[in-house]
């Protein structure tokens, strides 16, 4: 009895080595793992925080306007398939926006990726679209900003790619299809070995719920419409009301999702702080609120250059819509 | 003791960091989540309806769906005037063809063979209709010449059950996207939908009706209302269609009377407002319209029913299905 008693207060006394937790340490204890927990899932949207898309550019960049103060940001949208090397690729769409957060109004302007236009930085010329093909994104922000005699505070660059993920992310987007998109040349280039190939498109239209395959075919297609070029920027801005709408829906969890999809195919200026104030600012916005500009005639005329089929900008009607709608 | 209590504590830590993960995961938005009909129940209507979801054709009775094809490009059905037959596209990559099914999704006859080895000399056809006789098929064609631009539809018809030519209808305008919807008449007409482009670059899209193959069609509704998939009343004498006004993002479900013999609608009644409303058509007994539209801000289109007759009223719209993500450009068949 003895024996037991002593081999258990020996027991009991190693035990006494380890004690018990207390209950505070318990609940830290939980909370970290929670915190991990938490880490992993945003993980993604962390790192590419911390990946370097965001590019000052040596001062290229404005300083952030506050989120009270109008701002403008350039919409850069490239094919980045195999076709093109390294970053060399063109902006086959470009969209200005301004946004007024006082007065809720925002204004929206294709560029036609066609218009001919001297290229900063480059002794020449040239289609505008070429223009990041040959200096990146400072070469684009400064050609726009010479020609059209604005300040362009941010910019935002999307892959083909990036956008087809994204859009799958929010669920897809809804939309009205004006009149049927019919492109037998469609450019087979998104996730294949032989980028020159092409297929037939076929929207239907009316009202549709589309996946970021079909929509970027809305966008991207322009062989069978009278207003080509035109044609699509109108459908380009009409996609982005519809993915403002859906983008209703999302919350933070949200995110690490967008993220993931966003992977490699999205280069800007905005920082994540900069870009939940903007979030906040544009989820305010009515749709009606914001003015759709394209510049077809009178504003350009199509032509050609060379061998090369081109649009002409017509300053002298260009730069007062610029005062109007994008004042300095 | 304490070594075992530290492990379960260890492991409840654990597993709580992992539910937060999972529960963090559960948060994500859900607006999109699409069902297969044939998993879901929705409240039953009179008769029996076709639908098309994911390349599959479905019946729908008794407030349950039956998938009557497999999935493989199969949508927009129409059935013929005695019930028992459905028309229906079959659509491939390049190219879509026509074929005569039965209402339980056997295939009865292949009306077009429109593949082509090369891309682009490919066809496609879509939205067909029987006439009201069941012995042609009118739908939508790309009448084109291979290796150019130009992709616009027309309305051709072919004979049903039995081989012949195809008749041209339409002529659409160039490089618009061309001629859609077409709803062959009682008395031997067609309503179809016109696209045009204005001066000013504009889309415009108007109902149009034209009373013989290749005859010049007037317009029913102005350029302005851009309204467009026309559904005709079984007794003939109302059209139901979608009209956006310029809009992107909503567009109105109409019904107007139509007189076949002037050519000429009546006053619209705006049915649904503020939704985006898509490709109407009237019940067998002409009192209910069913459509197409998102129960929610951004969601799938589910299948809604509104009285054809009633006073305006949101609330008298109501969803049959809430989460099917049915083909939109793919009307019910209601018999």
């Amino acid at each position: 009895m003895s024996d037991f008693s002593a081999r258990g207060q020996r027991l009991l006394g190693v035990r006494r080595a380890i004690p018990l937790p207390q209950p505070s340490r318990i609940i830290v204890g939980f909370l970290l793992a929670g915190l991990i927990g938490l880490t992993a899932y945003f993980l993604p949207l962390f790192q590419s925080a911390s990946t370097p898309v965001v590019t000052s550019g040596g001062g290229l960049i404005n300083p952030v306007s506050g989120p009270t103060e109008p701002f403008t940001v350039l919409l850069l949208g490239s094919d980045d398939d195999s076709k093109f090397a390294g970053d060399q690729f063109n902006t086959q769409s470009m969209i200005l926006i301004r946004v007024d957060p006082i007065n809720k109004q925002a204004t929206m302007m294709s560029i036609p990726r066609d218009l001919w236009v001297p290229i900063e930085g480059q002794r020449y010329t040239g289609k505008i679209s070429t223009a990041y093909q040959t200096g990146g994104v400072q070469a684009t922000i400064a050609t726009v900003e010479s020609n059209f005699h604005v300040r362009i505070d941010d910019y935002i660059w999307i892959g083909l790619a990036g956008l087809v993920r994204v859009i799958d992310t929010l669920g897809g987007v809804n939309l009205i299809v004006t009149n049927p998109v019919m492109d037998d040349f469609y450019p087979a280039d998104i996730n294949t070995s032989s980028p020159y190939g092409y297929y037939r498109v076929a929207l239907l239209p009316g009202p549709v719920h589309l996946d970021g395959v079909h929509a970027l075919q809305y966008v991207r297609s322009r062989h069978g419409d009278l207003r080509g070029d035109f044609a699509r920027s109108e459908r380009q801005q009409q996609l982005l009301l519809a993915m403002k709408a859906q983008s209703k829906h999302i919350n933070v969890a949200d995110f690490p999702d967008i993220a993931k999809a966003l992977n490699g195919e999205l280069k800007t200026s905005i920082t994540l702080e900069r870009a939940r104030q903007l979030y906040s600012v544009m989820d305010q916005f009515d749709s009606a609120h914001i003015k759709r500009i394209l510049l077809g005639p009178p504003y350009t005329s199509e032509g050609w250059a060379g061998s090369e089929s081109v649009v002409y900008p017509s300053w002298g009607q260009i730069l007062p819509l610029i005062s109007q709608y994008f004042p300095q | 003791m304490k070594g075992v209590t530290y492990l379960v504590l260890l492991l409840a830590m654990a597993g709580f960091g992992f539910g937060v993960y999972r529960i963090a995961g559960a948060l994500k938005s859900d607006g999109t989540h699409v069902q297969r009909p044939t998993s879901t129940y929705a409240q039953a209507v009179p008769g029996k309806m076709f639908v098309a979801q994911g390349g599959a054709i479905y019946r729908f009775q008794n407030g349950t769906f039956t998938q009557i094809t497999k999935d493989a490009g199969w949508t927009q059905p129409s059935s013929s005037p005695d019930g028992t037959q459905l028309v229906a596209v079959q659509r491939h990559q390049n190219y879509s063809d026509v074929f005569v099914l039965t209402d339980s999704g056997r295939i009865v006859q292949q009306l077009t063979n429109l593949q082509s080895p090369s891309v682009e000399g490919n066809h496609w056809a879509f939205l067909p209709r029987f006439s009201s006789d069941g012995s042609r098929v009118f739908f939508a064609y790309d009448d084109k010449v291979p290796g150019v631009y130009e992709v616009d539809l027309t309305i051709l018809s072919m004979p049903a059950g039995r081989p012949g030519r195809g008749v041209v209808w339409t002529v659409p305008n160039p490089y618009t996207g061309g001629d859609t919807d077409p709803v062959p008449l009682h008395d031997g007409g067609l309503v179809y939908t016109k696209y045009s482009i204005d001066n000013q670059s504009a889309v415009h899209s108007q109902v149009w009706l034209t009373t013989r193959a290749g005859a010049a069609g007037t317009p029913l509704t102005r350029t302005e209302e851009d309204c467009a998939q026309p559904a005709v009343s079984p007794d003939g004498r109302s059209i139901a269609m979608v009209c956006r006004h310029g809009e992107l993002q909503s567009t109105e479900l109409v019904v107007a009377t139509f007189d076949q013999s002037s050519g000429t609608l009546g006053p619209e009644t705006v049915l649904v407002q503020g939704q985006l409303s898509a490709s109407p058509a009237f019940s067998p007994d002409g009192q209910t319209i069913a459509f197409l539209a998102p129960v929610q801000l951004g969601g799938t289109f589910q299948l809604w029913t509104v009285p054809a007759t009633a006073s305006p009223s949101p609330s008298e719209a109501r969803p049959i299905t809430q989460s099917v993500g049915l083909d939109s450009t793919s009307a019910p068949v209601w018999d």
